[in-house]
């Protein structure tokens, strides 16, 4: 049982984090490059997942993503399958909670580097995906990777938002935060402190992992 | 007559900067094909014609043409894209891609040839100004002056219809910058192809322009080969800008070493300078201070001035505490006097003067 619920948490952090740093990157660069009508605004909806309880956030990607959701009623109707109570649902869960971390993150890595080196590629003939890749992508990457690795932190400790979307089945949905609560309140200490620990092992690595490639300072400004 | 042959602008840019006020720019001029340099105090909006004619700011309307090709036309509505102009740039910190050694910068343009035949473009790209041999060198590694070199080959390597420079030299030591400034125009009369330098040094403006455009807060002032808009301000804004120097571009007719002098024609007016360290035939460009010419109504003997140089007052015009006096010898030199040695002299337009000048007070310009 603590195997598959370490199992499903690394695997849908993995998936999540995935997801994340590819919407994430081309979300952040747009905010950091881009000039349009509610640049704010959508900067600011997207870190809502930020400042609001996870739970909150959890009720409304059930309000969408559920049985009888925006979008998860239609695709029931059609297909017969919900989201809900899934492993797709940790994902899910997780992919939300974090992309508002990556986005910061690659905001901050874009405009920390030079606009003109975009300029100065499209002046040498190249279009704006090539630019992209070989220009903006390697001079933001220490950013981008330290966002990376928040973003898989953050969906790897993720509990409010996958409980309400995912549920909480020892076996299927339930992830090592879900465990350690379980087991705190079945009064099993010893795994409780296991698996404490565990997690705790992850999230540091993977912190001093981050603290070596983004520069002080360069998570905020 | 308007030369359009090397940049052909007449546009109007309206820059509205979330927290500041509101920029226009209104620039109209033609350029022969050469280097137009653009000179300007900072804020005159230099910068922003360079942006528009790359692509990277769009006019609000007008037209520009470059190397022959339209860029740019609000009537036709042409607008074509930065990276389908074929506009090369240079900015001031050269701005090389840090993650890709020389080679793989100056390579970057040469589109989807072949990796041989890319590293063989960067190569001979490299060669033409001076820099092969750090071909294999990153960026971090490089002098500011061979970052130039590079950020030059770079932008001519795709064969560009023009390239622009935006200060290239402002943060370069004097070497590297006459060094750089040989290259530049001996890369221009190789390839052709019109360059746009912006600077707010004059005496880079004379030694390299082959016109100049003058811009003062958004507007050009003036226009026409450097050193007769140097001798003539026609705006008040471009004599702010010159200021009380005189500049010169001349040739070097020869040198005299054991007595420490070179001769230099500035174009009908032979000088004596201090000794350059130039071949005899190549140009010059030399520098003046105006409050080092002494002006006298006769023929002066026994001076230890090197020069004595006959000629015509021109203009007189009156500044704030003295008066600048345009001699014809027949090179225009700027002098300024006192208000009381010109009523003392009895100083006006067509009397015969004698101009006074030091060898040494000549300074090398670039």
């Amino acid at each position: 049982m603590i195997l598959h619920a370490l199992r499903l948490s690394l695997m849908a952090s993995a998936l999540a984090t995935a997801a994340v740093a590819i919407a994430g990157t081309l979300t952040g660069w747009l905010l950091a490059r881009r000039e349009f009508r509610g640049r704010e605004l959508l900067d600011a909806l997207l870190t809502l997942p930020l400042v609001l309880p996870p739970t909150v956030t959890g009720y409304y990607l059930l309000v969408v993503l559920g049985r009888g959701g925006v979008i998860g009623s239609p695709v029931y109707r059609a297909t017969g399958w919900s989201m809900t109570f899934t492993w797709a649902a940790c994902v899910v869960a997780g992919a939300v909670m974090a992309f508002p971390l990556m986005v910061r993150a690659a905001r901050v890595a874009f405009e920390e580097t030079d606009g003109r080196h975009e300029i100065a590629a499209a002046s040498l003939g190249h279009g704006w995906l090539s630019t992209f890749v070989f220009v903006a992508l390697p001079l933001a990457r220490r950013g981008l990777m330290a966002g990376v690795i928040l973003a898989f932190a953050r969906s790897l400790g993720e509990f409010g938002a996958t409980l309400m979307l995912a549920g909480n089945i020892p076996g299927r949905t339930q992830t090592l935060p879900l465990a350690i609560y379980d087991a705190v309140i079945s009064g099993q200490d010893r795994a409780a402190a296991w698996l404490a620990v565990m997690l705790t092992a992850v999230s540091v690595a993977v912190m001093l992992a981050a603290g070596r490639l983004g520069r002080p300072g360069s998570a905020r400004r | 007559m308007r030369r359009t042959e090397g940049f052909d602008v007449d546009v109007v840019v309206r820059r509205r900067p979330r927290r500041s006020d509101p920029f226009v720019l209104q620039a109209e001029f033609g350029t022969a094909i050469g280097i137009t340099v653009v000179f300007g105090p900072s804020g005159a909006g230099k910068s922003t014609l360079l942006m528009a004619v790359l692509g990277a700011i769009a006019p609000d309307r007008g037209r520009i043409v470059a190397g022959g090709r339209t860029l740019f036309d609000s009537d036709s509505g042409t607008d074509l894209a930065v990276r389908r102009r074929r506009v090369g740039i240079v900015f001031q910190d050269a701005l090389l891609f840090p993650h890709l050694d020389v080679a793989g910068n100056v390579a970057f343009g040469l589109g989807a040839t072949p990796r041989e035949a890319r590293r063989r473009g960067a190569l001979a790209a490299l060669d033409r100004v001076g820099a092969r041999d750090i071909a294999d060198l990153m960026p971090a590694e490089l002098s500011g002056g061979q970052r130039q070199r590079v950020a030059l080959a770079r932008a001519l390597a795709p064969g560009p219809s023009a390239l622009l420079l935006d200060e290239p030299f402002s943060a370069l030591d004097a070497p590297s910058r006459k060094a750089l400034g040989e290259t530049l125009l001996d890369l221009q009369r190789g390839t052709g192809v019109p360059f746009l330098h912006v600077t707010h040094d004059l005496g880079e403006a004379v030694r390299l322009g082959s016109d100049l455009v003058v811009l003062d807060a958004g507007r050009v002032v003036q226009v026409g080969p450097p050193q007769r808009v140097v001798a003539a301000p026609a705006a008040e804004a471009t004599a702010r800008a010159v200021g009380t120097e005189n500049l010169f571009t001349g040739v070097v007719r020869s040198h005299f070493p054991d007595r420490g002098y070179s001769e230099v024609d500035l174009g009908g007016t032979v000088v004596e300078t201090g000794l350059l360290d130039v071949e005899p035939g190549r140009s010059v460009a030399l520098g003046l201070r105006a409050e080092d010419i002494l002006l006298a109504v006769e023929r002066v003997r026994g001076t230890s001035a090197r020069n004595v140089l006959a000629g015509t007052i021109a203009e007189l015009s009156s500044l704030a505490a003295a008066v600048e006096i345009r001699v014809v010898t027949p090179v225009v030199f700027r002098v300024v006097v006192t208000h009381e040695a010109v009523e003392q002299l009895g100083l006006s337009r067509g009397l015969a003067v004698h101009l006074l000048i030091k060898a040494h007070a000549f300074h090398r310009l670039l």
